[in-house]
C-alpha cells in the first residue's frame, strides 16, 4: 500500500529534526550522567574523565555523607515551604478571579506577571527588599514597631532558610492561579446553582462542588511546581549561594558545587542520579495515588 | 451565576489590593532604579517617593560602567537562535505527532518527562563535557543547543495540542485541491495554529532569557555573558550599587513583561494544555 508507506515516510521525516535534538541533548546527556556517576575521583581535565576508575563509590559516599542528607532534607523543606504557600495563594486568587467583576481580565494578567520575571531578577529584588540596612522590609517592620534591629534575612543562618522561600513562592503562585482558574471555569455553573438551591453553605459548596472539580488539575500543578522548585538553582544561588555555611544548600546547589568548584564530576553526577530517581518515584507515586483516590 | 451587585465591588477592591501586594517587588525594582543614591540608601525609604526626586542617572551610569548592552545583545542572539531551532523542530514534530500514528509517540512522551525531571544544574555537567570536547564552550551555538534541550520536547507537545484542535478535514481538503502533505501543513495548518505558535514561542523566549545555569557555566569571558550572568555578578562586589543593579534589572525584565502581556491570552490556553500533556 504505497499511500501508507508514503505517509509514514513523511511522519518520520517531520519528526527527524526534533528526534536528533532530543537524542543528542536529552537522551545522550542522561546516559553521560549515568556513566559519569560511576567514575571515581576528581579531574580538572574533562577529556581524561574516561580514564578514572569505575565503581559505585560515589553513591556509597553520597549516601554515607551528612552533607548529602542535610541538602536532601533542605530540598524537601524548600519544596514544601514554597509550593504549599504558593498553592494557598494561587487557590485564593483563582477563586477571587473566578468571580465576575469589572477589570477582571486586566487584573488577572497583572497578577500573572511574576511568572515571566527571570529567576535572577526575582532573587535580586527580594535580596534588595530584605537587605539588612536599607531594605524596605526591615524599614516597614521598624516603622510598625515589631522589630528594632536590622534583620539580615538572607545572610543569617537562622532566617536564610525562611527568606529563600519568598522569591520561590512569588515565582510559583501564578502557575497555580493559571491552572486552577482554568479548572474552576470548567465546572458547570449548573452544579453551583443546584447546590445553592439545595441550601448548601459556601464551605459545603467548596467541599462538594468546587474541590472535586479542580482536584485533578490541582494535584498535577502541585507535582509540576514541586519538581520545578526541587530543580531550582537560580533563586537560591542568586540570593544566598547556598550559604551561610550551607544553611540553604539544596541538592541542585550541592551538585553544582561538587562539579564546578571541586571538579568531582562523578560525585556530582551520582547525587544527580539519586535526585532524579527520587523525583521520578515521588511524582509517580503521587499521581498514582491520585488516580486511585478519584476512581 | 448572578451575584448581588455590591459583591462585585468588594471582589474588585480585594483583587486590586492583591495585585498591589503581588506586584510590589516589580514596583520596588523600578523605584530603586529611578531614585538618587541618597534616597536609595536610606534607613526609612518612602513607599511613594516625591516624583520630583526621580531621575534616570542610574541607567546612564550602569550603561557606562558595565557592558550591559553587550550582555543584552548576547541574550537576544541566544534567545532568537533557540527560538528558531526549537520552533522549527517542534512545529514539524508536533504536526507529525498530531496527524500520523507512529511508534514515536511514546518516545517523545519519555523525552518530555525526562527533560521535565532533569535539573539544569545536573544536565549542565554532560553539556560541559560534550561542549568542551566539541569546542562549543563560550559560543552562542552552545547556549542555543543547551536551551533547546528542554524547550524542544515541551514545545512539541504544546504545538501537538494546538494542531489536534485543527480539524483534519482541512488538510484533506487542501490535498484534494492539489497541495502536497507539506504544502497543506505550511499553507493551511500552520497559519491556523498561529496562536499556539506564538504561545509556544513566548514560553521558550521567557525560559531562555531567564536561564542562568547554562550561561554561567558554558561561558567564561565577561564579554560572552548573558544578561542574567551579568546581573548576578553585581552581587559579588564588595559594595552592591543597588540603584545601578535595579536599573539593569529593569532593562532586562521589561522585554519579558511586554512579551508576556501581549501573548498572555494565548499563553493561558497554551500552558494549561501543555501542562496536561503528561
Amino acid at each position: 500500500m504505497p499511500r501508507i508507506r508514503r505517509e509514514s515516510c513523511i511522519a518520520y521525516a517531520l519528526l527527524a529534526p526534533a528526534f536528533l535534538l532530543v537524542a543528542g541533548l536529552v537522551v545522550y546527556p542522561l546516559w553521560t550522567v549515568a556513566a559519569t556517576s560511576l567514575r571515581i575521583g576528581r579531574s580538572m581535565n574533562i577529556a581524561r574523565l574516561d580514564q578514572l576508575p569505575l565503581g559505585f563509590a560515589n553513591y556509597a559516599r553520597a549516601l554515607g555523607d551528612e552533607v548529602f542528607w542535610d541538602a536532601a532534607l533542605r530540598t524537601g523543606l524548600y519544596a514544601v515551604g514554597s509550593v504549599g504557600p504558593a498553592f494557598a495563594i494561587g487557590l485564593g486568587l483563582a477563586l477571587l478571579l473566578d468571580r465576575d467583576f469589572p477589570g477582571r481580565n486586566a487584573l488577572r494578567s497583572l497578577m500573572l506577571l511574576p511568572w515571566a520575571v527571570p529567576g535572577v531578577v526575582a532573587a535580586l529584588a527580594f535580596l534588595w527588599m530584605f537587605d539588612a540596612s536599607y531594605g524596605v522590609a526591615n524599614a516597614l517592620l521598624r516603622r510598625a514597631g515589631w522589630t528594632g534591629g536590622d534583620i539580615a534575612w538572607f545572610t543569617d543562618a537562622t532566617t536564610a532558610p525562611w527568606a529563600v522561600l519568598l522569591p520561590a513562592i512569588w515565582k510559583c503562585f501564578p502557575f497555580f492561579v493559571l491552572t486552577l482558574l482554568a479548572a474552576l471555569q470548567s465546572i458547570p455553573a449548573a452544579l453551583h446553582e443546584a447546590a445553592q438551591v439545595d441550601g448548601a453553605s459556601a464551605a459545603q459548596r467548596f467541599r462538594h462542588v468546587t474541590w472535586p472539580g479542580i482536584r485533578g488539575a490541582a494535584m498535577l500543578a502541585i507535582v509540576l511546581q514541586a519538581l520545578w522548585v526541587v530543580k531550582d538553582f537560580d533563586l537560591v544561588f542568586a540570593t544566598t549561594g547556598g550559604g551561610p555555611s550551607r544553611a540553604t544548600q539544596t541538592l541542585a546547589l550541592l551538585i553544582y558545587e561538587e562539579a564546578f568548584q571541586f571538579f568531582r564530576f562523578g560525585q556530582a553526577a551520582a547525587i544527580g542520579v539519586l535526585l532524579l530517581v527520587a523525583c521520578a518515584a515521588l511524582s509517580w507515586l503521587s499521581m498514582r495515588r491520585d488516580d486511585h483516590a478519584t476512581r | 451565576m448572578r451575584r448581588a451587585d455590591p459583591w462585585r465591588w468588594v471582589a474588585l477592591a480585594a483583587a486590586i489590593a492583591c495585585a498591589i501586594v503581588v506586584l510590589f517587588p516589580l514596583y520596588w525594582i523600578a523605584m530603586t532604579s529611578l531614585l538618587p543614591t541618597s534616597v536609595v540608601l536610606s534607613r526609612d525609604p518612602p513607599l511613594l517617593p516625591d516624583p520630583a526626586l526621580l531621575d534616570a542617572s542610574a541607567y546612564a551610569g550602569v550603561l557606562v560602567r558595565k557592558p550591559l548592552l553587550r550582555w543584552i545583545g548576547n541574550s537576544m542572539a541566544v534567545t532568537l537562535g533557540t527560538l528558531a531551532l526549537t520552533m522549527t523542530a517542534a512545529a514539524l514534530a508536533g504536526y507529525s505527532l498530531s496527524r500520523f500514528r507512529t511508534a514515536a509517540q511514546r518516545a517523545m512522551g519519555f523525552a518530555l518527562l525526562a527533560s521535565k525531571m532533569m535539573p539544569a544544574a545536573l544536565v549542565v555537567i554532560p553539556f560541559f563535557v560534550m561542549f568542551t570536547r566539541a569546542g562549543l564552550v563560550g559560543t552562542r551555538l552552545g547556549l542555543v543547543l543547551a536551551n533547546s534541550a528542554a524547550a524542544v520536547p515541551f514545545a512539541t507537545w504544546l504545538l501537538k495540542g494546538f494542531f489536534d484542535a485543527i480539524p483534519r478535514e482541512l488538510d484533506e481538503a487542501a490535498r484534494i485541491d492539489g497541495c502536497t502533505e507539506i504544502g497543506a501543513f505550511l499553507r493551511v495548518v500552520l497559519p491556523l495554529a498561529a496562536p499556539g505558535l506564538s504561545a509556544g514561542a513566548a514560553y521558550v523566549a521567557i525560559v531562555t532569557w531567564s536561564d542562568l545555569v547554562f550561561a554561567r557555566t558554558l561561558t567564561s569571558k565577561p564579554d560572552d555573558w548573558l544578561v542574567t550572568v551579568g546581573l548576578q555578578s553585581f552581587t559579588g562586589e564588595y559594595l552592591v550599587d543597588w540603584a545601578s543593579l535595579m536599573a539593569a534589572a529593569t532593562i532586562s525584565v521589561v522585554p519579558m513583561l511586554l512579551l508576556f502581556v501581549l501573548i498572555q491570552p494565548f499563553l493561558m490556553r497554551g500552558l494549561t494544555q501543555g501542562s496536561m500533556a503528561n
